[in-house]
């Protein structure tokens, strides 16, 4: 019995002895990064070029993605990652030219032939679609097949998750949708005519230059009605695309094979080339980072970057190294500042809280300088169409925070000692609770007391900072968030962030609540101009935001992502700011 | 016999109709009482921008504005008889036993809980089992040697396996012998009717895992039982009269101490689902551990729900054959 | 955890080991406490675990206000591209002597310390309430019998067949963030506690219902009675006194288990909202991010943590019930 304590004590030692040899990792320095050329693999390799180029057919490419889809239905997602592998079995109007660099951020025809016509002063918008894509049982797709894959989105209470433009957009707002309107053969929608199998006709309540840029989304697949089971769709969707659903175990693990029907001169941006696809959900992010380096998967399909555990193997070691990327992945990540909630109404106490958050400790959350981000200091991230830079709060002069300014701007204020406010943040995000965490250590240098409310994510827009009754009723003075634009302009990052007509009693993401006649006025210009003039608007609507000190940014996310090398064309598609998965295939 | 079985039956089912009224009222009713209204619960699950007449749409669907007592006589009946569904295009049928479905991917939970459970139950049936031969041996051999080296080091680590987390233990494992020496590499769930062989070698980082916990409680407890019963006169008369010593343990000294661990066992089985959660995040293992993770995140009511019910379901059952079991084994026992 | 459920209570146990008389001196009988407390500590082990038991409610209590703030970052401290700390052993230095943590440089010492103090907290008081509720419950089943103990006996069946971990989980998961008059941190303290405790009962009462039963047929119970005691009089005077070594035993054994529970609870997320610093969420940040492979002190530290005291706990525990039961050495 006495010797008992010994034991136990000898055998911990050992075990914390041979885990700290296990753990520690080799110290060799970075190597440098060569300049990459096409097919070479290196370092952000595959940033610009297209790594391991081949058209060998044949092998098994598996995915592992942490958590699980918000839906495998076209007609239902919204996650970034699902809209890039989306393209594996579908086939919507408009894609983004599958190309590596500033080459993929052309937006170009995917089932349509051309980028269609406006007329009418752009209240009409007619496009064709290709004549001979089939579904992957043989049918041959018909424009009233695409319109119907638009009207099932109307049905919100079957199809919650997707975007919601179309109803905004189109000039039958009311409709309810095919489940409940079964008049006209299920085409009930009045905003779309289809005068023939090819055409498709919208018609819209104004005009709206970025119209092609909504039709990208996979909810514009064609879906065939009759093989549309409503909120079991998504268990076996109808393939347009190279890939065909062989069996769906609901977020566990997904199978796809071949799609025999689907004719590759009709979808230059997707290849087929592995003969079969696994996709293992819910698998955590330490261990799928661990079967990336050790060869057991092919590639996160998430598209978030690898765990911190992982970055500094990565980084640390020359030849994993060689295999990862690190990309710009277009989200902005920022700190929403309330102006509705005392006192941050007063433009100076919001001022005091830009100055004197300590930026660099909020990148180290995101993840650092390489796997978080570069420090931020405007709301549109470098990659949006009319990005200008401009820094009004000292963030990259003086990235640690300029205390001084800070309580000259409390004094101003008239809360020289600080103020207590609450924040919110999404507490199953490590990175934005992280975030938090590092925001109240610093506003509590100059006496700005924060309050830290976590929230899960899938009601935080809905519920919680989204809900503005529930925000001024519990002072909820900042929230965490980030935004990655719908598409790459100035209208798809800032309008629903900024302009004064987004603000919604559920699901707001206009969370600062700023409704400024000089910019709302912005946006509505800019739907009437093109060109030069309109990419002037979006910094101007930046500049002025940030001058009315809305919103705190925090970083333009980078990611840091790893290839298996035996995975090949893997390039990151500009858009997404993750690999692009429907082009590549995978060499024994 | 069988009048024991079937009372014990009858009892199961009004013991399980008492954890799901217990459990529908605290989950529908808690957040209620917390200022929560249905319009609020119903905007959780429409997605981003929704408007009002959406909200409004999802709370009927979801029959949210139903008084609760409605609502869980519904969900009583769809697990006994199947209930129909607004699926969109048409109307299906949950067959029996319905436990609703999903407030977030509207797919019926019965399914998915079948197929988390058999993942479950291979992490936990597998631990029980090596929990028990190996905690129960390890206390025999103790006490018989009790004092000795075999005798202190076994207790000690056994101590050791009490005093740790048990997601500690299982990511110990899984850098030791997964990571660094790759004698059990790329660990994932493998099917027993797939490949008996792999599913059995990936479960066993996981089954050493969870059964290094209770082992050691087991072998103190047997050890103690079997120092107990060995001290009595019976044994060193069994003894005298020349029986072979082995028989002597086991038959006569063993059996008597087996009786306390039984009971133990009944006990924990409700906390062996609790140690099978954490065995299956550590080690990614797609079952209703993950499942119940999942669903607390997206505040899934439904799925909440069926997980609690079919782990309640399990550990009564459990505890009607751990019951008989020891009836079985100490013949003091009368029905 | 469960834990076996023989104890010998009660006056006119066995004999004591020690010796009688000492010449000049007169002979003293001693009580069953004195004798227990002699045994306990010649137990050397169980003395250890016990001082390190005392030495860790000071630390819980006194420690908060030596340390450091737990929640100031030292960015400094850290390697930016790898977020680790710069240093060997995860930065260990006269001002860390534990070393800091991983992407916010915060004190280790620090963080552990004033998480000793939640850790601590909820771990006892869940104890507090399970004791509470399964003596209260266990004594008047075993006394009074009948429907009544059938009644109790059945409940403490329904809530065994809860899954204790499911349950928990999804209970506080379910509790918005500000209800019935409490938000934030106290009210998921409360919550732990009450979750913690509430489902934990059913251990207790089943033991003291089983020594109550065992109790009541002894003749001293019988003299009670003959003298005209009532029931609540006989439970609470005659009975209870008699309880306290297996309360005792299983309460000091049941802390670490809620030790451990509440660690548990907070690697799955349902634990106290940050920056609060408790042992549970620091190793389950360390393991979720995989901060344990560039920096394993993170992990241990928080680990050996509850390893110690569980096992301080335990040790202290066995030690405590072999003193008051000699058969089981």
């Amino acid at each position: 019995m006495k010797r008992r304590s010994i034991i136990a004590a000898t055998a911990v030692g050992a075990i914390s002895a041979l885990l700290i040899s296990a753990c520690s990792s080799s110290s060799s320095s970075s190597g440098s990064s060569t300049t990459p050329t096409t097919g070479a693999v290196a370092f952000n390799a595959g940033i610009s070029n297209v790594v391991n180029p081949s058209s060998t057919k044949g092998g098994t490419l598996t995915f592992d993605v942490r958590g699980t889809p918000d839906s495998f239905d076209p007609g239902n997602t919204y996650y970034a990652w699902v809209l890039d592998f989306d393209h594996l079995f579908t086939m919507p109007l408009f894609g983004y030219k599958s190309c590596p660099g500033s080459c993929g951020e052309q937006l170009v025809p995917d089932l349509a032939t051309s980028m269609g016509t406006t007329s009418d002063n752009g209240l009409t918008y007619t496009v064709n679609i290709q004549p001979d894509v089939k579904f992957e049982n043989g049918t041959v797709v018909t424009s009233q097949d695409v319109k119907y894959a638009i009207e099932r989105t109307y049905d919100r209470s079957v199809m919650a998750n997707g975007p919601t433009y179309y109803q905004a957009l189109l000039t039958d707002p009311t409709y309810p949708g095919p489940y409940k309107d079964r008049s006209k053969n299920l085409m009930g929608l009045t905003a779309i005519d289809t005068p023939n199998a090819t055409t498709l006709v919208f018609h819209l309540q104004s005009a709206f230059p970025d119209l092609p840029y909504v039709l990208a989304f996979p909810n514009t697949a064609p879906v065939l009605p009759s093989a549309d089971t409503g909120s079991n769709y998504q268990l076996h969707p109808l393939s347009t695309g190279p890939y065909m659903f062989k069996s769906y175990a609901l977020n566990k693990q997904l199978v796809m094979v071949d799609n025999p029907n689907w004719n590759p001169a009709t979808d230059p941006n997707a290849k087929q080339l592995a003969t079969q696809i696994i996709v293992n959900m819910n698998v955590n992010q330490a261990d799928i980072d661990n079967n990336l380096i050790a060869g057991n998967a092919d590639i996160d399909a998430y598209g978030a970057g690898v765990g911190p555990a992982a970055q500094a193997r990565i980084l640390g070691s020359s030849s994993l190294k060689a295999d990862a990327d690190n990309p710009i992945n277009g989200f902005g990540r920022f700190v929403y500042i309330n102006t509705k909630v005392a006192p941050l109404t007063n433009l100076h106490c919001r001022e005091a809280v830009e100055f004197a958050a300590n930026k660099t400790t909020m990148q180290t959350a995101w993840g650092g300088p390489v796997a978080g981000g570069e420090i931020a200091s405007t709301i549109d991230p470098p990659n949006i169409v009319g990005y200008k830079s401009f820094d009004y709060y000292n963030a990259l002069s003086q990235p640690a925070g300029d205390i001084t300014a800070a309580k000259q701007q409390l004094a101003l204020c008239g809360q020289p000692n600080g103020f207590t406010t609450n924040m919110a943040y999404r507490s199953d995000n490590p990175q934005e609770t992280a975030e938090a965490t590092a925001l109240q250590a610093s506003l509590g240098a100059v006496g700005i007391k924060l309050t830290l409310k976590g929230f899960p994510s899938g009601p935080y827009y809905t519920n919680f900072a989204g809900d503005p009754a529930y925000v001024h009723a519990h002072d909820i003075g900042l929230a965490g968030g980030g935004w990655g634009a719908d598409w790459p302009d100035g209208y798809g990052f800032l309008d629903e962030l900024l302009n004064g007509n987004a603000i919604a009693a559920t699901g707001n993401t206009n969370i600062s609540e700023i409704n400024d006649p000089v910019i709302n006025n912005l946006f509505a210009q800019s739907s009437k101009v093109s060109g030069a003039t309109r990419t002037a608007i979006w910094s101007q609507i930046d500049e002025a935001a940030m001058k009315d000190a809305v919103i705190l940014p925090a970083v333009y996310q980078k990611v840091l992502l790893y290839r298996n090398p035996a995975v090949t064309n893997v390039y990151v598609q500009s858009y997404y700011g993750m690999y692009n998965y429907a082009v590549m295939g995978v060499s024994s | 016999m069988i009048y024991f079985i079937i009372r014990r039956l009858i009892m199961t089912v009004f013991l399980l109709l008492l954890v799901s009224l217990i459990t529908f009222a605290i989950f529908f009713l808690v957040p209620r009482l917390a200022g929560q209204t249905t319009y609020q619960l119903a905007a959780q699950y429409v997605g981003r921008n929704p408007i009002p007449s959406e909200i409004k749409a999802v709370e009927v669907k979801l029959g949210l504005n139903a008084p609760l007592y409605l609502q869980y006589g519904r969900y009583i009946k769809g697990i006994v008889a199947g209930i129909h569904y607004n699926n969109g295009p048409d109307v299906s049928y949950c067959p029996f036993p319905c436990f609703g479905y999903s407030f977030r991917n509207q797919q019926p939970v019965w399914p998915q809980l079948i197929s988390d459970a058999p993942v479950t139950l291979s992490i936990a049936a597998g631990a029980a089992v090596l929990w028990l031969i190996g905690g129960v041996s390890i206390g025999v051999l103790s006490a018989l040697r009790r004092g000795s080296f075999f005798d202190r080091l076994s207790m000690g680590v056994a101590l050791a396996g009490v005093s740790l987390p048990v997601f500690f233990t299982g990511l110990i494992a899984l850098e030791l012998f997964s990571y660094k020496w790759p004698i059990f590499p790329n660990v994932h769930y493998v099917g027993i009717t797939t490949d008996p062989l792999l599913w059995a070698r990936n479960l066993v980082l996981p089954w050493i895992t969870l059964a290094f916990l209770y082992a050691a409680l087991y072998a103190r407890l047997t050890r103690a039982g079997m120092l107990e019963t060995m001290g009595e006169d019976y044994i060193r008369t069994a003894r005298a009269k020349g029986l072979a010593e082995r028989k002597v343990v086991v038959k006569h000294g063993l059996r008597a101490a087996l009786t306390p661990i039984v009971t133990i066992f009944g006990l924990d089985l409700g906390l062996l689902l609790g140690g099978a959660i954490l065995t299956e995040t550590t080690f990614s293992f797609p079952g209703l551990g993950q499942f119940t993770i999942l669903a607390i995140q997206n505040q899934d009511l439904p799925e909440i729900m069926g997980v609690v019910m079919i782990a309640s379901f399990f550990v009564v059952i459990a505890n009607m054959i751990v019951d008989i079991l020891y009836a079985v084994v100490d013949p003091r026992v009368r029905f | 955890m469960a834990v076996p459920i023989d104890v010998a209570t009660g006056p006119g146990g066995p004999e004591p080991d020690v010796p009688l008389s000492v010449p000049g001196k007169a002979i003293e009988g001693r009580s069953l406490w004195q004798i227990a407390w002699m045994r306990l500590r010649r137990d050397k082990v169980a003395m250890g675990g016990g001082v390190v038991v005392v030495f860790l409610i000071l630390v819980a209590i006194v420690g908060p206000h030596f340390v450091q703030n737990p929640d100031t970052y030292h960015s400094n401290l850290i390697n930016p591209t790898f977020l680790r700390p710069n240093g060997a052993f995860g930065g260990i230095s006269l001002a860390h002597p534990l070393g800091v943590e991983p992407e916010t440089g915060r004190d280790l010492l620090a963080r552990i310390v004033v998480g000793a103090q939640y850790s601590l907290l909820i771990a006892f008081l869940s104890t507090v309430l399970a004791v509470a509720l399964g003596t209260f419950f266990g004594i008047i089943a075993g006394f009074v019998g009948g429907w009544v103990d059938s009644l109790i006996a059945r409940s403490m069946d329904v809530f065994l067949a809860f899954p204790l971990l499911v349950f928990a989980l999804a209970l506080a998961g379910v509790i918005p963030s500000s209800a019935f008059g409490l938000s934030g941190n106290s009210l998921r303290i409360a919550v732990l506690i009450f979750v913690i405790g509430f489902f934990n009962w059913p251990y207790m009462g089943r033991i003291i219902r089983g020594q109550t039963l065992s109790l009541r047929e002894r003749e001293f119970v019988d003299a009670a009675r003959s003298l005209g005691a009532r029931t609540p009089y006989i439970l609470f005077r005659e009975l209870l006194p008699n309880l306290v070594a297996p309360i005792l035993v299983y309460a000091t054994l049941l802390i670490p288990t809620n030790i451990l529970f509440e660690a548990a609870l907070d690697y799955l997320g349902v634990g106290l909202y940050v920056p609060t610093p408790t042992w549970g969420q620091m190793l389950s940040s360390a393991v979720t991010n995989g901060y344990y492979y560039i920096d394993p002190e993170y992990m241990l530290v928080p680990g050996l943590t509850i390893f110690i005291t569980v096992l301080a706990f335990n040790l202290f525990g066995d030690g405590l019930r072999d003193a008051l039961d000699p058969r089981t050495r």
